[in-house]
Formats: C-alpha cells, sequence, structure tokens
C-alpha cells in the first residue's frame, strides 16, 4: 500500500466511524425533536405589567401574550399553530387501534358512513348502524339493561387513544358507587351523536352514555364529550341529551368527568329525564 | 338547572373587638358559573349585608380581665330578633374576637360557645393574622389590590392593636400586626390617665416614656407619644427598621422582611374618626376617653411623610365584621364526595402531601412519603386523642386513573393502619379530582371509614380547615384558617 492508498484507507475509516456515530446520533435527535409546553412558550420581553399578562395567559389556552416579530408572529408560534393543525387533521384521518378496544372487551361495529370522506360530507350516515351491526348488537348485547355503555371514534380517533384508559375505569367504578349495572358495551366506528338513538331502539337501556371524539381544534386534538340520554329513542331531540365536553387531559379531567358521569346517569335514572329536564 | 341560580344562604359575623362588638347579617348568592357543557362550578356571585347591629361596647366583668358572657348573648338574641333572623337558618358565618379582647381569660371558651349556638356552620376565629386578613377584605383593600398593579395595604386600627394585611392582585402577601391601638391608653378630660394597658406598657418603657394612672398628661406630651408611636409603625411597615421578634411594639408577623408598599387603607374604629376634626387639646383628644382621636391623625400624617398613597376604606370601623360575615366561607368544587351525615365538622388541622406528575407516578415514592407524613403526624399529636384532620394532596395537575387507584389503595391502608379509630378520612384535593378520588376510597374503605373528599380548595400547612353542610346536594362552603406566625 502506498501513501495514497493508506490516507484514502483512513479517510474512508474516519467517515465509517462518523456514520455509525450518526446512527447513534439519530436516536439523540429524535429525542431533541419531543417538544414539551415550556419548549414551544414564548414570551413578551420587558412587559410594563408582568403580573397582568399571565393572569390574562392563566384564563385561557389561546395564543395571546406570544410576542411578534415585526408586524408578524414567531417563528415559533407559527409551527405550532401548524403543528396543532396537523394533530387536528392527524384525529380526525386517525383510527382507534384494536389493541385498546381489545383491552378494554369492546367488540366493534359500524355505522353506514362508507369512508371518511363520506362520513365528513354525509353526518346522517354516521347516525344509523349497519344492518349487520343491528344484528351483531343483537346477539351479543344484553336487552334492556341499566346502563348501556357506548365508545365511539367520532371525528377524533385520538381523543379515544388518549382518554379512554382514564375515563372508563373511571365511570365503571361510578356504576359501581351509585349501584348501577352496565349491559354489553361495544364500539362505534363513523359513529355520529345521534347513532345513540338508533342503539337506543335496538337495546332498550334505561340510559346511555356515549364517549365519542369530538371536532378537533386548534387547542386540542384529544377532546373527548360524554353524551348521555335517558330512554333514548327515535325523534329523541338535542334538548333531551346531557353532555359534558372538553374531557382531556388539558381541560375536563378524564378522571373526574368518568366520576360524575356516574352521579348524572343516577340523576337521570331517579329523575326520569335527561338533557334540560334533568335537575343537576 | 335554573331553579338553583342566584340561591341565597345566609351568614352572620360577629366581632367581639377591644372597645365594641358588633353583629351583621348578610346573603351570600351562589350561582352556576360553568356552562351546561362542562363539570359544575358554583361561586359566590354576591355578597350583600341586610342587617347592621349598632355598635355595642364589649361586656367586661369588672376587674375588666373576663368577657360578661351573659350580657353578650342577650344582647345578640336581641340581635337575631331585630334582623329577623332564626339561629337555625344561618348557614355560614364566623364569630372573631379581637385586638385585646382575645387575651382575655374566657375569651376561646366563649368563642367556640358562640360559634355553635349562632348556626348550623359558624366558626370560631382567633388570631391576629386571621383578624388582619377578615378585615382586609371588609375594608375593600382586597377588592382594590385587583385593580391596581401595585402593593395594597389595609391597616386596621382597633382600640388595642393595629392588624396589617398586604394584597397584591388579590392574593394574600402576609400579616402583621402592632400593638397599636385607641384603647391602649385611656384618659379623662382633664388629662388624667386612667388606663394604661399592659401590651403597650414595655414599649413605653422602652423609650422611655414614664406614664402613670391617675397622673396628669398634657396635649403636647400625649402627641409625641403617639407620634413616635405611629413613626414607629410605619417605619417598620416600610422597611427603614426591620423586622425584630424582640421589637415591643410587634405583636406577631408573618413576614420577615415586608414587600414595598403602594397604597394604603385605614380600617377599624381609627379608620371612621379619620373624618372628624383633628384634636388641638387634651380636651378634644379624650372625648371617648382614650386616645384614639389623636392616634387617628397621627397616623395619617405620618403615612403621608412617607409618601405613600392613601386610599379611603369603603368600610371602616366594621371592616372586619363585614369580612367575618361575608367573606370568611368558600364553596368548594362541585363534584365532590362527602358524607353528609359528618358534616359540619370543625377545625380540622391540614396534614400536606406534595406530589408531582411524575412523582405520584412512583408507587415506592408515593408510599414513602404518606407513611413519612403519617408517622410525623401522629409523633407530632401524641398523646391527644386521634382527633380528626384533613390529608391535602398538592402538585398534580393530571394523572391517570389508575395511578389514582395506587394513590387510594396507598392513603386507606396508611391510614388505616396509623389511625384506626378515626371514622372519617378527610381529603382536600387541589384540582378538580376530589369525586373520583372519593370513589376510590370510598370502593377501597368498603364502608368501615366515612370518605370526605373535595376539591379547589387552597390551603397550606398549618392552616386549619371547616367544611360545612352540603349546599344543592353538590358543594360544601368551607372556611380556611391560617395561622402563620412567627411570634405571638
Amino acid at each position: 500500500m502506498n501513501q495514497a492508498d493508506i490516507q484514502q484507507e483512513k479517510l474512508i475509516m474516519e467517515l465509517q466511524t462518523k456514520i455509525s456515530d450518526k446512527i447513534i446520533d439519530k436516536d439523540e435527535d429524535e429525542k431533541s425533536f419531543h417538544y414539551t409546553v415550556v419548549d414551544w412558550s414564548t414570551y413578551v420581553p420587558n412587559p410594563k405589567f408582568p403580573e397582568g399578562i399571565d393572569e390574562l395567559r392563566k384564563v385561557t389556552p389561546a395564543r395571546i401574550g406570544v410576542w411578534r416579530t415585526g408586524t408578524r408572529p414567531l417563528t415559533k408560534t407559527i409551527l405550532k399553530l401548524q403543528l396543532d393543525h396537523a394533530a387536528a387533521v392527524d384525529a380526525v384521518n386517525g383510527e382507534v387501534s384494536d389493541s385498546l378496544l381489545k383491552e378494554f372487551n369492546l367488540f366493534t361495529v359500524e355505522t353506514c358512513y362508507e369512508n371518511k370522506e363520506v362520513y365528513l360530507k354525509r353526518p346522517d350516515k354516521g347516525r344509523v348502524l349497519t344492518e349487520e351491526a343491528v344484528k351483531m348488537i343483537q346477539e351479543k348485547c344484553v336487552k334492556n339493561p341499566q346502563v348501556q355503555i357506548v365508545v365511539s371514534d367520532g371525528l377524533s380517533a385520538s381523543a379515544i387513544e388518549a382518554n379512554l384508559r382514564d375515563i372508563y375505569p373511571a365511570l365503571l367504578d361510578a356504576l359501581e358507587v351509585n349501584g348501577l349495572t352496565q349491559g354489553t358495551p361495544f364500539f362505534v366506528k363513523g359513529g355520529r351523536v345521534a347513532c345513540m338513538d338508533h342503539i337506543g331502539e335496538i337495546l332498550q337501556p334505561e340510559v346511555l352514555v356515549l364517549l365519542i371524539g369530538e371536532r378537533p381544534g386548534l387547542v386540542s386534538a384529544n377532546s373527548m364529550s360524554a353524551y348521555m340520554c335517558y330512554r333514548p329513542r327515535k325523534g329523541t331531540i338535542e334538548s333531551e341529551r346531557t353532555v359534558i365536553s372538553n374531557i382531556h387531559s388539558g381541560g375536563t379531567l378524564p378522571v373526574e368527568a368518568g366520576a360524575y358521569i356516574g352521579t348524572i346517569l343516577r340523576k337521570m335514572i331517579d329523575q326520569k329525564a335527561s338533557g334540560l329536564h334533568l335537575e343537576l | 338547572m335554573s331553579r338553583v341560580e342566584g340561591q341565597s344562604i345566609i351568614s352572620v359575623g360577629i366581632d367581639i373587638g377591644t372597645s365594641t362588638t358588633k353583629f351583621i347579617v348578610s346573603h351570600l348568592k351562589y350561582a352556576k358559573v360553568s356552562s351546561h357543557f362542562s363539570l359544575p362550578r358554583y361561586e359566590i356571585v354576591e355578597r350583600k349585608i341586610v342587617y347592621e347591629s349598632p355598635m355595642y361596647l364589649t361586656p367586661l366583668k369588672e376587674k375588666r380581665d373576663e368577657i360578661d358572657l351573659k350580657t353578650l348573648t342577650g344582647w345578640l338574641e336581641e340581635q337575631y330578633k331585630k334582623a329577623g333572623v332564626n339561629v337555625s337558618e344561618v348557614k355560614s358565618g364566623a364569630v372573631i374576637i379581637t385586638g385585646e379582647t382575645a387575651t382575655k381569660k374566657n375569651a376561646e371558651s366563649i368563642l367556640h360557645y358562640l360559634a355553635e349556638k349562632s348556626g348550623d356552620f359558624v366558626v370560631a376565629i382567633a388570631g391576629a393574622s386571621l383578624e388582619a386578613l377578615l378585615a382586609g377584605k371588609g375594608s375593600g383593600a382586597f377588592l382594590r389590590s385587583k385593580e391596581v398593579k401595585g402593593t395594597v395595604a389595609n391597616i386596621d386600627i382597633g382600640g388595642g392593636t393595629a392588624n396589617v394585611v398586604l394584597f397584591r392582585r388579590g392574593k394574600v402577601l402576609g400579616t402583621i400586626t402592632y400593638h397599636v391601638g385607641g384603647r391602649l391608653i385611656e384618659l379623662d378630660q382633664n388629662g388624667e390617665i386612667t388606663f394604661i394597658s399592659p401590651s403597650i406598657e414595655p414599649w413605653l418603657h422602652s423609650k422611655n416614656y414614664r406614664l402613670e394612672v391617675k397622673k396628669k398628661i398634657c396635649f403636647k406630651e400625649m402627641q409625641q407619644i403617639v407620634q413616635e408611636m405611629c413613626k414607629d409603625m410605619l417605619n417598620s411597615l416600610t422597611g427603614q427598621k426591620l423586622i425584630r421578634l424582640d421589637d415591643s411594639l410587634i405583636h406577631s408577623t408573618s413576614f420577615q422582611v415586608i414587600p414595598p408598599i403602594d397604597e394604603v387603607m385605614i380600617s377599624g374604629g381609627i379608620g371612621q374618626l379619620l373624618e372628624k376634626e383633628a384634636p388641638k387639646t387634651i380636651y378634644d383628644t379624650a372625648v371617648y376617653g382614650d386616645i384614639g382621636p389623636l392616634l387617628a391623625h397621627e397616623v395619617v400624617k405620618e403615612i403621608e411623610n412617607c409618601s405613600l398613597k392613601l386610599i379611603k376604606a369603603t368600610q371602616t370601623s366594621r371592616a372586619t365584621v363585614i369580612g367575618a360575615g361575608m367573606q370568611s366561607a368558600e364553596i368548594s368544587g362541585a363534584t365532590i364526595h362527602v358524607a353528609p351525615s359528618r358534616l359540619p365538622i370543625r377545625n380540622l388541622p391540614i396534614m400536606m402531601i406534595e406530589l408531582d406528575n411524575e412523582q405520584i407516578k412512583n408507587r415506592d415514592y408515593v408510599y414513602e412519603q404518606i407513611k413519612h407524613a403519617m408517622i410525623e403526624w401522629k409523633q407530632y399529636f401524641q398523646g391527644e386523642q386521634e382527633i380528626p384532620f384533613a390529608i391535602h394532596i398538592r402538585g398534580i395537575s393530571y394523572c391517570s386513573y389508575a395511578v389514582l387507584k395506587e394513590v387510594a389503595k396507598i392513603l386507606f391502608s396508611l391510614y388505616e393502619k396509623y389511625f384506626p379509630r378515626n371514622p372519617v378520612l378527610v381529603v382536600i384535593c387541589e384540582n378538580d379530582i376530589a369525586k373520583a378520588l372519593g370513589q376510590l376510597l370510598v370502593l377501597q374503605s368498603n364502608n368501615k371509614v366515612d370518605i370526605i373528599s373535595i376539591d379547589q380548595v387552597v390551603v397550606e400547612q398549618g392552616d386549619y380547615i371547616d367544611i360545612g353542610e352540603t349546599i344543592n346536594q353538590s358543594m360544601v362552603p368551607v372556611v380556611i384558617k391560617t395561622l402563620a406566625f412567627m411570634k405571638n
């Protein structure tokens, strides 16, 4: 090997070490892409009334007091907005994982939504279950239960992924504490809120609670609602439903919502009413 | 739901002060402040006075070292009648013994006696720190601090003490109390001294003022003493004189250093005297048989000398009783768990357990923390009966149900182990998780122990809490009594 070859060999070896270093580095890079709330926050430099601006920021999750560059928002603010928007789009297009549904023993039925595109354009289709679904529910579920629990992806699959593990067991304990019994719970794919009415017709529960993903927004893509109704049926009007919305880690805490749903269901059964007729 | 909105509870305030006793009846209106789509939340939205008693000279027994309970309760009964209120209708409120009266022999027993007799959930409040706080809330200083940028001090000067509280943006920074009051020295209109309070003697002595009962004093000398008293207090408040525990003018303090003050309000009997003309002779001074009128004008002069901004208080002599009657009660979160048969429950000391979002996931850590707190508690209250207390869990903003379940298991098993004779377990959470934690504890306890779990209440180590009966089947009124002292 002549001098030049040795030189080249050395260079190649150096490169190789660099590349393998790079591979290890890659993990580090990925870690550093995981931003927390603190990483995203920006502040008004030297505000005249710091306590005032802090107080305002504390009462809203909206992007206020985030500072600016010229007349435009900071790059960080724009990127965060885009990220939140992307998360919202993902939430709509996502699917609830089978493993999660298995964990809670939920079988899956579908509405007549066909696919995501139709689902978004035709809300009415998400309110009716397929013939196959009706058959499956009739086969598998206890009829006339006191409480029927239904879970649905709605407009945010990630809401179910993020909150079901907390709200569901809290709800089951709340049923026990309130002396209530439930039927056979299941999952509805492509559901809209009013699918409660169709299920109500099939199973005739005393009360039905639907845990459904909410339309994602820029504050949270993981927000869930709990809709509750006393004897839901065809022709139920919206004012007959009781709802707790904004359930996520930064809003109504899922554990507390689950516990409180038990109290609401108890009152619905005692008062034989829901929605505006229910006194809470 | 709309049926409940705007419902009121009747609340009373009783302030037994060094020179006068006052009584008020108020209506506290609570309403739902949350939307139809979220968990319910209620707040007190309006506080209205419906009856104010006249000023009543606090009845003392002959030796002046005991309160005359019989005369006092007789007067109170008369006042309840005049106000048209039955004791059984009263659902909230506070009795406070203030200033020098608190040092009377039977003060404590009277306080608890009156609290029990005045309504379902009337709490006993004592201590200069709470007195300062309630006066500051009653005078309007607390509200003012929410509207302005700076720090607002309220100086409530009564017969025996000057109770100072500092507010900033609706938060309490702390309190300090001085031996400055209108009735510390009493005299007749000829200038003959008739009484010198033992609590001001050390200060008089340290300043080389030799006053004696039955001796005459001239206006100039009296004025100089009062001026010096005010100057000493203001120097301390503005930080020109450091706070020392052996300072003979300081009664008690929660501050080691007092933060800069921007605005000052003066309430109490002295606050009311500000509106009168300044006395120019000893005859003018002693119109009430004490140094009150002189003190009022000297303190204003000193405040102006320190270039502090003096703001007129909305309430003066009745500030404390209004604070006690209208501002002492708060409302808990509306998703809670309680055992109704156990309420009201009074005077619970707070055991503090701090856990953040990460620590709470570590089972062993949680176990050790709770165990440590309970063992310490047992040692502290050794010998005493196992008095009920409240466990405050603080620092968690979010936690999963699985984690909360572990916490409930640990909490209950340790409680059962260390406090087997306590029939009730009281837990206070900072965040809205009390119902979830409450139901987990109920499932753990298997009805052996009654569970009370409430939230959205801020308490500190050393505080005491009173919890009232449920309102509207969903929330409870609470009164938090802070007793943070360095010296008393």
